[in-house]
């Protein structure tokens, strides 16, 4: 049997494909864990999230270097270069899914989100989170078919969000309170629209991971970026 | 250039049909589909169909291949891939190769070079070659960059043209400067010019076979795996030649470095073993996306 060539060189990209869906899992499991504190006010759920960004952004730091040395010392090309540059780009997505995981557990710390009885932030979630797991696979799995189907699933979760932030203003325009009360619903209002737009944003890094695994496959540049 | 001053009395080609390959059809087919490259320059070197045998090795199958002017074109493959074939036979210096037949059409700004009549030394001053080890005379530098412009006629400088009054010194420092300078050599040597040219160091060496090279102002240059002896400073110093002279030149580059193909070259050619181009696109097509599977196993090291 021939030898493969370049053996350390291939069992280093696989271990960089390994890691990214390893770092992507942590990632959605910080993200269903912020959903989850949000859903049932879990205090413990939401400080352990935020406890974890830690683990993600040193895992983020650490990959990132695996790239650049695999740039550095195997000077990939073609499909190689494309998967590392497409992993290093899906990497700060991840990233900052885990921030935006964070900011979830936070405004679950801050007070209730079940404050506008129309906005079912339960829904929202599980299509972002879903949104990034068929992403995750899709990178995984190279699968372009899948890629197409996330972007065009954005366009729903875009208009739930919107429904959403719709319903938050109308409910606090028709609000019948006094002055006061109005002013102390003002936190928790914009505290559910941030939640709505971090959770928007979710989608749009999911679109981004579909669109840098599509790149790595397909070879359009239009899509690194 | 050494290789100007021997003028071959016979070509050796065959005036026949190409033998047609034995890989058959399929292979035929994609070879139209991706060497079909259509750059945006004017084309320089037009070759069409072009096979060579050397006795019974079919070294190159077919290849359609047109150069554009003013551009550097990288030349990559195995070893015995016909890479190198390819190259000598833009200026026949595979008719030094007895037994080499050569089929198919090279024109050179539209004129077929391998048509009765053309003046090997006229096309090989047209289209000059650098070599992959440094060959200077052991002359002096001013000697070596000289060389080409007194045998070609271009400039006098003999015993006789000095006794006569013909020499033309000044014509001559002009040159040697001039072409110093355009290979990135002169403020090296300037001091010096009428040391050895052996004593200078391999990098050196070959730049000052550029300078030679470009003396008697040709317009492609043809490179046969220029930087391969040289260490990695001097390598460099020839790239961003390479990248330089494109401006004014039309320059081929046979390398077996992928990397120095990716830095310096506009268009990437890829041969791969039989004798049979690939490939052939912009330089970033084939390192980033490239459309055949044997190219993109090629390039990222799979084979080869």
């Amino acid at each position: 049997m021939i030898a493969v060539p370049r053996e350390e060189y291939r069992e280093a990209l696989d271990e960089l494909r390994a890691d990214v869906e390893s770092m992507a899992n942590d990632v959605l499991a910080q993200l269903l864990r912020a959903l989850d504190a949000l859903e049932s006010d879990d205090r413990e759920a939401a400080r352990a999230v935020i406890e974890g960004d830690d683990a993600i952004n040193r895992q983020y730091l650490d990959l990132e270097g695996d790239c650049v040395e695999l740039i550095a010392l195997q000077q990939p090309v073609a499909s190689d270069l494309r998967f590392v540059a497409a992993s290093f780009k899906i990497l700060t997505d991840l990233e900052r899914i885990g921030d935006l995981a964070t900011n979830l557990a936070r405004y679950a710390l801050a007070g209730s989100s079940a404050v506008v009885s129309d906005v079912r932030l339960g829904e929202i979630g599980e299509t972002a989170s879903g949104q990034l797991r068929a992403a995750v696979d899709a990178y995984v799995d190279a699968d372009s078919e899948a890629c197409r189907a996330i972007a065009d699933r954005d366009d729903a979760l875009d208009a739930a969000c919107q429904n959403a932030s719709d319903a938050v203003v109308r409910e606090l325009i028709a609000s019948d309170s006094d002055r006061w009360e109005i002013e102390r619903l003002l936190d928790d209002v914009s505290r559910l629209l941030l939640t709505v737009r971090d959770l928007e944003r979710v989608g749009d890094h999911a679109v981004n991971i579909a669109a840098r695994t599509l790149y790595m496959e397909e070879g359009d540049p239009e899509l690194i970026y | 250039m050494s290789q100007t001053d021997t003028a071959e009395s016979t070509a050796n080609r065959t005036d026949g049909q190409g033998v047609s390959t034995t890989a058959g059809e399929t292979v035929e087919e994609t070879r139209s589909e991706w060497t079909n490259y259509d750059s945006d320059g004017e084309t320089k070197v037009a070759v069409e169909d072009l096979d060579v045998h050397y006795g019974d090795d079919h070294a190159l199958k077919g290849v359609s291949m047109d150069i554009p002017e003013e551009s550097v074109t990288a030349l990559i493959g195995p070893s015995g891939c016909g890479k190198s074939t390819y190259l000598r036979c833009l200026n026949r210096m595979n008719d030094r190769i007895r037994a080499a037949s050569v089929d198919g059409t090279v024109e050179l700004d539209g004129e077929d070079v391998y048509q009765d009549g053309v003046d090997l030394v006229e096309l090989r001053k047209r289209v000059g070659m650098v070599f992959q080890s440094p060959n200077p005379f052991p002359k002096s530098i001013r000697e070596n960059v000289s060389y080409g412009p007194r045998k070609h006629g271009d400039i006098e400088t003999g015993l006789l043209a000095r006794l006569t009054g013909r020499a033309e010194p000044e014509r001559e420092a002009r040159l040697v400067e001039r072409s110093l300078e355009r290979a990135a050599l002169w403020d090296e040597v300037s001091d010096r010019l009428d040391d050895n040219a052996l004593g200078l160091s391999g990098g050196q060496q070959q730049r000052l076979c550029i300078a030679r090279c470009l003396a008697v102002d040709p317009e492609v240059i043809l490179m046969d795996e220029p930087a391969s002896a040289l260490d990695p400073i001097a390598t460099a110093k020839i790239e961003d030649l390479i990248e330089d002279l494109a401006r004014d030149y039309t320059v081929v580059v046979v390398t077996h470095s992928m990397q120095q193909a990716a830095r310096v070259s506009d268009q990437t050619a890829v041969f791969l073993t039989g004798g049979e181009l690939v490939e052939y696109d912009d330089t970033e097509k084939i390192f980033e996306n490239p459309e055949s599977q044997r190219v993109e196993d090629y390039v990222s090291g799979k084979f080869g």
